[in-house]
């Protein structure tokens, strides 16, 4: 039998009146439930508030059934063209809208011409209206991705990416295809054309394998009329595509994207950059085959 | 109900009311229990499992007894003189009962204080 606990002979104990009764891992068990109580208590306070503000977010966004759908006029027509007098100098036109509550900027080159430019550009030129990067380059030799032609040269043939945008002779086509006879053309014509991802085909979208989020352009056409898009926020490659499906865009094809560098000049003449001008700085070498999608003033 | 304190060995088995204990001293491996009535009965444990039975069986109501060093239990309801120069505690009930045991000075002195502070 277990004795109690050892007392000398100038002590004494009362008989039954233990001091503590509760372990010490007891309190300790105590202590962690409390805890683990508060910890439970503060994460349902957390969830159920976040809840509220989900459901009462939802609420605003979603519209209710058979009411009337609030969105902008773009969506499900077609863009509205401005009438544009062609002797006047050439420029981009630059649009705001919202497509899915995605918004958009949408550049639309009047009185120019589309052409490729390869390797670093020169933003002194004034004839220059809108300039984006057009092909992607390797990360590990630098060379175009995709075949390539410029000004009737093929830098490139590869068929990584099935989208393509063909500019011969001032007539741009937009498609998607494997093989396209535009190749031979542009190189027999003088013309140009680069591959890239692409995202509507005769109006139904396109899925790609890139599942990020980014900024997101591309070179679009609807019923021949042939303008860029950009995002304003970062969305994936479906949320962009499924913008262009609903602005009625009849094919598309990407152009690179994030922080990749370019310009619009407004009718005013100002110029409205986006990206990073100074991404290729420092320990980041510009890839010497850069390339850009350039639409320049034909008066 | 009652609570009565049972102390079985192999053989025996010995069970009494915690008023009728005046105290319970050790006897080397074995303790010498003294009853109420004046018998006095030999346990086969040491006093230190008898300390442990009262606990165990008598919870709280065990309380009524104090450990006083190394070699008595006393039923503090017996607590009749307490002299810590001669360190001779006497327990009694001013009748029929009394028992004169030693204790060391310094428990003693610590006895007095309790029942002291008892009354205040």
């Amino acid at each position: 039998m277990r004795e109690n606990k050892e007392i000398r002979d100038d002590q004494i104990r009362i008989i039954g009146k233990e001091e503590n009764k509760i372990p010490r891992y007891a309190y300790m068990l105590i202590g962690g439930l409390i805890i683990l109580g508060m910890v439970i208590i503060a994460a349902l306070i957390y969830a159920i508030s976040n809840r509220a503000d989900e459901v009462s977010r939802i609420e605003e966004v979603e519209p209710a059934l058979f009411e009337k759908v609030c969105v902008t006029d773009t969506v499900r027509n077609k863009i509205t063209w401005s009438n544009v007098d062609s002797t006047i100098a050439g420029y981009t036109e630059i649009r705001d809208t919202v497509i899915n509550d995605i918004p958009l900027k949408l550049y639309i080159p009047h009185n120019a011409q589309m052409s490729l430019h390869v390797g670093a550009i020169d933003k002194s030129d004034t004839t220059i209206v809108y300039a984006a990067q057009a092909a992607d380059v390797r990360a590990d030799n630098g060379n175009i991705v995709g075949a390539f032609v410029l000004a009737g040269e093929p830098l490139a043939w590869g068929l990584s990416k099935k989208g393509y945008c063909a500019s011969i002779n001032g007539n741009v086509t937009i498609g998607v295809a494997e093989n396209s006879p535009l190749f031979e053309e542009a190189t027999k014509q003088k013309g140009y054309f680069f591959r890239q991802y692409p995202l509507v085909s005769n109006g139904k979208l396109i899925d790609n394998e890139p599942k990020g989020k980014s900024i997101r352009r591309g070179i679009c056409e609807q019923e021949g009329r042939v303008f860029m898009v950009e995002t304003v926020t970062r969305e994936s490659f479906h949320d962009f595509a499924q913008a262009l499906v609903d602005l009625s865009i009849d094919n598309a094809i990407y152009l690179v994207g994030s922080s990749a560098y370019g310009w619009a000049v407004d009718e005013a003449g100002t110029k409205h950059e986006f990206g990073k001008d100074n991404y290729y700085t420092g320990r980041r070498k510009m890839p010497k085959s850069i390339s850009y999608l350039v639409w320049r003033n034909v008066n | 109900m009652k609570k009565f304190l049972i102390i079985p060995t192999s053989i025996d088995l010995v069970r009494i009311a915690p008023d009728k204990i005046v105290y319970i001293a050790s006897d080397g491996n074995y303790s010498t229990l003294v009853q109420a009535d004046n018998e006095v009965r030999m346990l086969s444990y040491q006093l230190g499992q008898i300390e442990s039975m009262m606990s165990k069986q008598l919870g709280n109501d065990g309380n009524t007894f104090i450990r006083i060093g190394k070699s008595l239990i006393i039923n503090r309801a017996y607590i009749y003189y307490i002299n810590i120069p001669k360190q001779k505690l006497i327990l009694s009930d001013a009748s029929s009962i009394s028992h004169t045991v030693t204790a060391s000075k310094e428990a003693l002195k610590q006895l007095k204080e309790l029942l002291e502070k008892e009354v205040k």
